[in-house]
């Protein structure tokens, strides 16, 4: 469904990704894992257009184009079928938990009012933020803003929601409630691509996982084969470090 | 005290206040409606980085800026009419005090843009909005308070400004005073009233900041 071919992107001369290929295909959840600078946020954010590719291609359904040379026109296209959570939420402080989530369906989609008011209830309900719908994000803990910053993702139905280490901002106690509601979505097919440390997570609920060194994808596959049989050295040793924190 | 200059004070403040209500106010309002709008388009060219207008945003600010108030309003009122536009003293004191203005209420709203964390922007993408839409949705609703307590700042020095109009002829709340002191050789007197009243007109201006300041403040400020 969503495909990336031949990523490269450098921040001031230091390549951060070198001729990465990426693939995830409808209902599936995939979670990419690695160690910090490998390349995993900076993937997610090229994907989204935060970030300009330097060389690269998208093939997006029906849509072929190329990652550095694309229309803000594409761009917005694009984005109109992706979800995106942040490592820190980034709700519009300006509004309501409700209104954050209506935004997107109102001023982007021109959906009606009273229509996305609706839509917005019933995902804020799906993760267990409706009774905080008229609550400020300032008033609201850091687990419930991420789950409202989720209900915000998934209220326009996008085809794949990204996942930039959505729970890495959050107070250990916290992280639970935000995994619990992705969980939830995973089981419902969502098209889910997840940037996490939560190992956790990788192993429960990706149907995929992918571990990124380098800049570049040095090994995938279903998480009882990463995790039980990893076939690199450079898996071996980062799963050795990242399961023994724990 | 003697009974003639309690006499010259007495009658001589409302003379002062009128003008003062019925021009100074009115020329400290409409020139900062006029540095208002002047101010946040010269901060959106700048910003939003459109080309070729951004060298003028910086060209308006760095010569507004850079020279007098008094001059600029010597170039509109008395200037102007040489090259065939001849413009009333009150439009002229207006449009020298309202675009002088612009160009530091330009900074002010910049930098509240700036300070809005970049997240936001992101995050408005990411559901869809495009530039106009998230400046309108997004950020403006939040650089407001933080580019409140400047702006305000500017209007209090604005009202004080204005008592350069009187050098233009426009008959406002310092030339009246200026009259009155001339007739009764009384300067000392009337001008210590004319600084009384900009005084009592600042600190209204100050009341009203406060209480704005509190209306502004999004539920979620108060509580973190």
């Amino acid at each position: 469904m969503l495909e990336i071919h031949n990523l490269h992107k450098s921040f001031s001369g230091t390549g951060v990704l070198s001729g990465m290929d990426f693939k995830v295909d409808k209902g599936e959840v995939v979670a990419i894992i690695g160690q910090s600078g490998s390349g995993k946020t900076t993937l997610l954010r090229c994907m989204s257009f935060l970030e300009k590719a330097d060389i690269g291609e998208i093939i997006f359904d029906d849509y072929k184009g190329d990652m550095a040379h694309i229309s803000q026109k594409d761009i917005k296209m694009l984005r109109m079928e992706m979800g995106f959570v942040f490592q820190s939420f980034n709700l519009f402080n300006n509004m309501t938990a409700l209104e954050n989530v209506m935004e997107g369906l109102v001023t982007a989609r021109k959906m009606p009012k009273d229509k996305a008011k609706e839509k917005a209830l019933e995902v804020l309900a799906k993760v267990g933020m409706l009774d905080r719908a008229y609550y400020y994000p300032g008033e609201l803990s850091g687990g419930q803003q991420q789950r409202v910053a989720i209900a915000r993702a998934i209220a326009p139905e996008p085809k794949v929601i990204l996942f930039d280490e959505p729970t890495s901002a959050l107070d250990p106690e916290l992280t639970g409630e935000v995994l619990e509601t992705m969980k939830k979505l995973a089981l419902e097919g969502t098209t889910m691509v997840v940037v996490t440390h939560e190992m956790s997570f990788a192993k429960e609920v990706a149907s995929r996982v992918v571990f990124m060194d380098g800049g570049v994808v040095v090994e995938q596959g279903t998480p009882q084969e990463i995790f039980g049989n990893p076939k690199e050295e450079r898996t071996r040793q980062f799963l050795n470090r990242a399961l023994h924190k724990l | 005290m003697s009974e003639r200059l309690i006499g010259i004070i007495t009658s001589s403040f409302f003379k002062i206040l009128i003008p003062g209500i019925k021009v100074t106010i009115p020329l400290t309002l409409l020139s900062f409606a006029l540095s208002l709008a002047v101010g946040l388009l010269l901060a959106l060219i700048q910003v939003a980085d459109i080309k070729g207008l951004r060298q003028v945003a910086r060209f308006y600010i760095w010569v507004f800026r850079g020279t007098p108030l008094i001059v600029q309003l010597f170039i509109i009122f008395f200037g102007l009419p040489n090259i065939g536009i001849t413009l009333d003293a009150f439009p002229s004191a207006v449009l020298a005090f309202g675009l002088n203005l612009g160009a530091y209420n330009a900074e002010v709203f910049r930098s509240a843009i700036l300070a809005i964390p970049k997240g936001q922007l992101e995050a408005a993408y990411m559901i869809g909005l495009n530039y106009p839409q998230a400046m309108v949705r997004i950020i403006l609703p939040q650089s407001f308070p933080v580019a409140f307590p400047n702006l305000f700042n500017n209007l209090i020095s604005l009202l004080k400004d204005t008592a350069l109009a009187s050098s233009i002829t426009v008959i406002d709340l310092f030339t009246t005073a200026q009259q009155i002191a001339a007739r009764t050789y009384e300067p000392f007197a009337l001008y210590l009233e004319a600084a009384f009243i900009y005084l009592i007109f600042s600190t209204g201006l100050t009341w009203l900041q406060r209480y704005l300041e509190q209306k502004l403040v999004w539920k979620s400020d108060k509580k973190r």
